[in-house]
Formats: C-alpha cells, sequence, structure tokens
C-alpha cells in the first residue's frame, strides 16, 4: 500500500445530524488525504448521504466542525463551498433537463468565470455588438473540453433529458469537474450501471485522480470500492465503525458483521 | 397614423412589455401575478414626478423604473423562501395592497383617480423603442452565463446551488428587472391614457399578463412576445373579420338555407367590444391547453425558425 500524504485536505470533526430522535450522523470523524480516493461505504441508512449532504453543505449539521484547506466550512452556503472548490454529484442524478449537454456544463463553469454578479450581469448585457465575451468562448471550448474528457462530446448539442442513464451520470461528473473543485465528491455514480458501464467509470475516477482532484465516494459496488479506493470509512447507524485501507476493511469483523447482519434481515 | 391603428398598437406595445416583465423572473422560476400591481407602482411613481413635480417624461419613466426595481426587491424577499402556487398569492397579495394604497392615497387623487397626468404624445416610439431594448436585452442574456444559471434555477434549485450559482441574488435580481420593466410599462401607460385609478392595474390585468405568456409559451422571450400580441390584436382581428363580413354579397346569405340567420349570429359573435375579449381570451386559453399546451412558441421551434444561426462546431 503507498503511503498516504500527511495533507490532509478535508477533516470533518464530530459531525453529529438529528431528525427527532433519530441519529442520521453521530459524532462522525472523517479525514481525507489530498489525492485519496476516500469511500465511504455502508449498509442502507447508515448516514452516507447524510454525510455527503453536510459536506457540500445543503444539510445544516446540528454540531461538529467541517475544515477544508484550512477554512472552516459548517457556517458556508452551498455556492460559497463550491467556491472553495468542493463539487458533488447526487445519487439520483439531478440534470438540468432541458438544458443541453454543454449548457449543463457551462452551468457547473459559471462560478469559476464570474465571481460577483456585477460581472456577469454586464458580461452578459454590456458587450459589443454582434460579439460574444471573451469569456464565453473560454467557457465553451473548456466545457466540450470536460465533455471529450467523460466521452460525451457527440452528446454536447442534445437536452440532457435524451441521454441514456450511464451518460447522465457521466454527465453529472463533467458538470461537476467544470467547477474545477480540487475535492470531488460522488454519490452512488455506479448505481444502476452494468458491469461494463462501473468498468468505464472506474477508469474516469482514476483520470479525474490524475487530474490532481481528491475524491470522496460513496458506493454499494464492493467490486468497484475495494477497486479503486486509498482509504475506506465504514458507516452504520450514523456512526462511523471502521477506517482504514481496502485490505484491513474485508478483514475486519466488526464490518463483516455490520453487512452480515443485514444480509440476515434480507 | 390613424389615431385608432395608433392607440391599438400602443396598448398591445404596453401589453407585449408587462409579458415581458413577467417572463423575467419566470426565467428562475419564480411565476408572479404581481406584474399588474409592479405596473401600478410605475405608473403612480411618474405620474407623481411629472404632475408634482413637473419633471420631464424621459425623467418620469427612469424613476418609474427605479422605483418600482425597489419595491420589486423589497417584494422579492419574502418571495425567495416560497414558490409555486404560494409565490402566486404572495404576489396576489401584493397587486391587492397597491389598489388599495392607490384608493386610498390623497396625495394622488385616492378614490378620484389621479388625474391631469400628461399626455405624451410619442408614447409610440417609446413604447416600440423600449420593446426593441428588450428583445436585444432578452437574446444577449439567453446566450450568458448569467442567463444560463437562471434557468439552471429554474430546472433544479438546489443543484444549481450545489454548482456554486448564487441562487438568491440571482432570483432578487431577476424579481426586480421584472419589476422594473413593468413599473416602465405602467408609466408609459399612465401618460398615454392621461388617467389612472385603482382599478386600471386590477388582478385581472395580472391574469391577462399571465395568460399572454402562457398562450405564447414561456422557454423563450419570443413566446410572451407573440402572445401578448395575439391576444390583445386577436379581438380587433375579429372585428375586421366581420366587417369583411359586410362585404359578403346578399345572393350568398339567400342561396344557403337559413343563410340571413347563421350571418346575424357570425356578425353578433365577431362583434368584440371591450369586455366581451376575455370571452377570447378564454377560449383561446382553453384551445391551447388542448392542442399546444407548450405555447405558440417554444425553445426548440425558434432554434428551427432560426436554422441559419444554429451554433456549430467544426474543428
Amino acid at each position: 500500500m503507498p503511503e498516504a500524504s500527511t495533507h490532509c485536505t478535508l477533516h470533518a470533526e464530530g459531525l453529529t445530524k438529528r431528525f427527532g430522535g433519530f441519529y442520521a450522523l453521530r459524532d462522525v470523524t472523517i479525514d481525507v488525504q489530498e489525492g485519496h480516493i476516500h469511500a465511504v461505504i455502508g449498509p442502507n441508512g447508515a448516514g452516507k448521504t447524510t454525510l455527503f449532504n453536510a459536506l457540500s453543505g445543503t444539510l445544516a449539521v446540528d454540531s461538529g466542525e467541517i475544515t477544508f484547506e484550512n477554512q472552516r466550512l459548517e457556517m458556508l452556503k452551498p455556492y460559497r463551498r463550491t467556491a472553495l472548490g468542493i463539487a458533488r454529484t447526487f445519487q439520483n442524478i439531478r440534470l438540468f433537463e432541458h438544458m443541453t449537454v454543454i449548457e449543463n456544463v457551462m452551468v457547473g463553469a459559471h462560478s469559476r468565470s464570474y465571481s460577483a454578479l456585477w460581472g456577469a450581469f454586464s458580461g452578459a448585457v454590456l458587450h459589443r455588438p454582434f460579439a460574444q465575451p471573451a469569456v464565453e468562448k473560454t467557457m465553451r471550448d473548456r466545457a466540450f473540453e470536460l465533455l471529450d474528457f467523460m466521452g460525451l462530446g457527440q452528446k454536447m448539442d442534445e437536452n440532457a433529458e435524451d441521454l441514456a442513464y450511464g451518460e447522465r451520470r457521466r454527465l453529472e461528473i463533467a458538470r461537476a469537474l467544470a467547477i474545477e473543485p480540487r475535492l470531488l465528491l460522488l454519490d452512488e455514480p455506479a448505481a444502476g450501471m452494468n458491469p461494463n458501464e462501473t468498468h468505464e467509470l472506474d477508469e474516469h475516477i482514476k483520470r479525474i485522480r490524475d487530474r490532481g482532484v481528491t475524491i470522496v465516494l460513496v458506493e454499494h459496488d464492493m467490486n468497484l470500492v475495494m477497486g479503486i479506493s486509498d482509504q475506506i470509512t465504514v458507516l452504520n447507524f450514523g456512526e462511523k465503525i471502521a477506517e482504514g485501507s481496502p485490505s484491513t476493511i474485508q478483514s475486519d469483523p466488526v464490518v463483516i458483521e455490520a453487512y452480515l447482519g443485514e444480509e440476515e434481515v434480507l | 397614423m390613424n389615431p385608432f391603428i395608433e392607440s391599438l398598437l400602443v396598448f398591445t406595445g404596453i401589453h407585449i412589455i408587462a409579458a415581458m416583465s413577467f417572463y423575467m423572473p419566470f426565467k428562475t422560476g419564480q411565476v408572479s401575478l404581481g406584474q399588474a400591481g409592479f405596473m401600478g407602482v410605475g405608473a403612480y411613481a411618474a405620474g407623481v414626478i411629472t404632475v408634482k413635480f413637473g419633471l420631464p417624461y424621459p425623467v418620469g419613466l427612469i424613476f418609474a423604473g427605479v422605483f418600482t426595481g425597489l419595491i420589486g426587491i423589497c417584494v422579492g424577499f419574502p418571495a425567495l423562501r416560497i414558490r409555486g402556487i404560494y409565490l402566486l398569492l404572495l404576489t396576489l397579495g401584493f397587486a391587492q395592497i397597491v389598489q388599495v394604497i392607490a384608493l386610498t392615497w390623497d396625495y394622488t387623487g385616492a378614490h378620484d383617480g389621479f388625474q391631469g397626468i400628461p399626455y405624451q404624445e410619442n408614447t409610440f416610439w417609446y413604447v416600440y423603442g423600449t420593446i426593441i431594448i428588450l428583445i436585444l436585452f432578452f437574446s444577449r442574456l439567453e446566450n450568458s452565463s448569467l442567463g444560463r444559471a437562471m434557468v439552471s434555477i429554474h430546472e433544479d434549485e438546489e443543484a444549481a446551488e450545489v454548482m456554486g450559482i448564487d441562487v438568491v441574488r440571482i432570483k432578487l435580481l431577476a424579481f426586480g428587472l421584472g419589476a422594473v420593466i413593468a413599473g416602465v410599462a405602467g408609466a408609459m401607460f399612465a401618460h398615454y391614457t392621461t388617467y389612472v385609478d385603482s382599478r386600471s392595474f386590477g388582478i385581472l390585468l395580472g391574469v391577462e399578463i399571465l395568460m399572454f405568456c402562457v398562450v405564447g409559451g414561456v422557454t423563450t422571450y419570443w413566446g410572451p412576445i407573440l402572445g401578448a400580441a395575439f391576444l390583445s390584436l386577436l379581438p380587433e382581428g375579429l372585428r375586421t373579420l366581420r366587417d369583411l363580413m359586410e362585404l359578403i354579397p346578399l345572393a350568398v346569405t339567400d342561396a344557403i338555407p337559413k343563410g340571413d340567420e347563421i350571418y346575424d349570429w357570425l356578425y353578433e359573435l365577431l362583434d368584440f367590444e371591450n369586455e366581451k375579449r376575455l370571452i377570447v381570451y378564454g377560449a383561446v386559453l382553453i384551445i391551447m391547453m388542448i392542442i399546444r399546451p407548450q405555447g405558440l412558441l417554444t425553445n426548440k421551434t425558434v432554434r428551427q425558425l432560426m436554422f441559419w444561426k444554429r451554433p456549430s462546431r467544426d474543428a
């Protein structure tokens, strides 16, 4: 196993989220090393997606702190966290269905191109007649490059709603990459994919990591997880029950029990 | 220009601007029935400037736009948190409040209405100049990053926010700009009719504006323009049709059994005085909802019509 770099990109400590009397997250601590592919696994309802929502800011935690590259995140709104370099995808794909494929990606690039509303407004409305602002062309080229990277270059002018399932997943990732993130949160990217598509995805995730993006992924496909992860965190009933390299996790009795326990119920 | 034709075109133009003012916040998914209320604010604001302070018409227009925009942002704040039918009710409530203030505020004539607003003889040019500016504005917005951000908010607000879009500010901007456009429309209306009162900008006008947009289609700015033009001109078009009926030779109606009765019935039917136009609107709306619920124009049809400037990538 390669020696983990000591630089820690994302550090979350004591994350707790309650829904009534139910703890969706209970005192969860997670450290993500820079350049790693870090998987979060656990049985259904273990709190994986809640953790993602807490990290990306769509859900406010009750207590705990999140640090990303020495910046405290808990009080920041989702779009501010995105500006710091955190992107995510959704478990149930959430594309902008009536926009074209390339437009979807260009929305992701918006916050990188215009940091202030006035800039965006003047960039939109106040420019020379019969000319597109240079920013617009850069955005389009960059979006096309990302689509090409995810194997969607041919589909750029189609509506997002017309894509096949696997393509939709890849478009969501391309859109997230347009943010130019340093941390990418993938929520069950292989859900509903056939083995072939999963294998392709595997390659894509590694190539994204090679671009210098740290990846946290929630996934049920154990082959995928064990194959690509550097580090794995296991959640069950909102609590962290194990953490370590794939080989440690595979032989961890607590993890096996959590999964087998679920098998028995089924 | 024939004064009748001119007034018809001026009111059609004002309807077009009003419909575009609805389209602006709708781009981010905010449905407002309060655009008539904003027109009222603009009308009274401009009237105060020209009547009470004696300042020139363009100053009144600009003030109406700015003032209505500020009011729009104030209404936009509570509107941020709610959507769908609740937003409809909130904006409807706003339009009601405007009406009540217009009815009771003595400074602008209260229930006697705001009288003696100077007549602007060049209203036609102001109205159509504004429409051209708005078309330029929207065509640029449509192909810009900001425009895409607005559509993405309409499509999925949470996903847009996670993509780094500042949802709150962009929604406020859209709502405020919609109010500015409506305010200018109201100001021009007031200086054309020279008299406005609390009933000039009632709930019904808000519903009509909504109808223009629904009939025209709301996926592109051409939809509201076409819808407003179509519905505003339709009653007159039908009346013209009636006038043309008079050219039918008597021999034709005599030849058809019961020809006279059919002729009279049609003649009566096509006589659309002002109030009867709502019957046409209602009928058009029902027919549209059945045969073409997406509206007359959609993004796709516009793209097909503009085939010569379809963006292509040949590398």
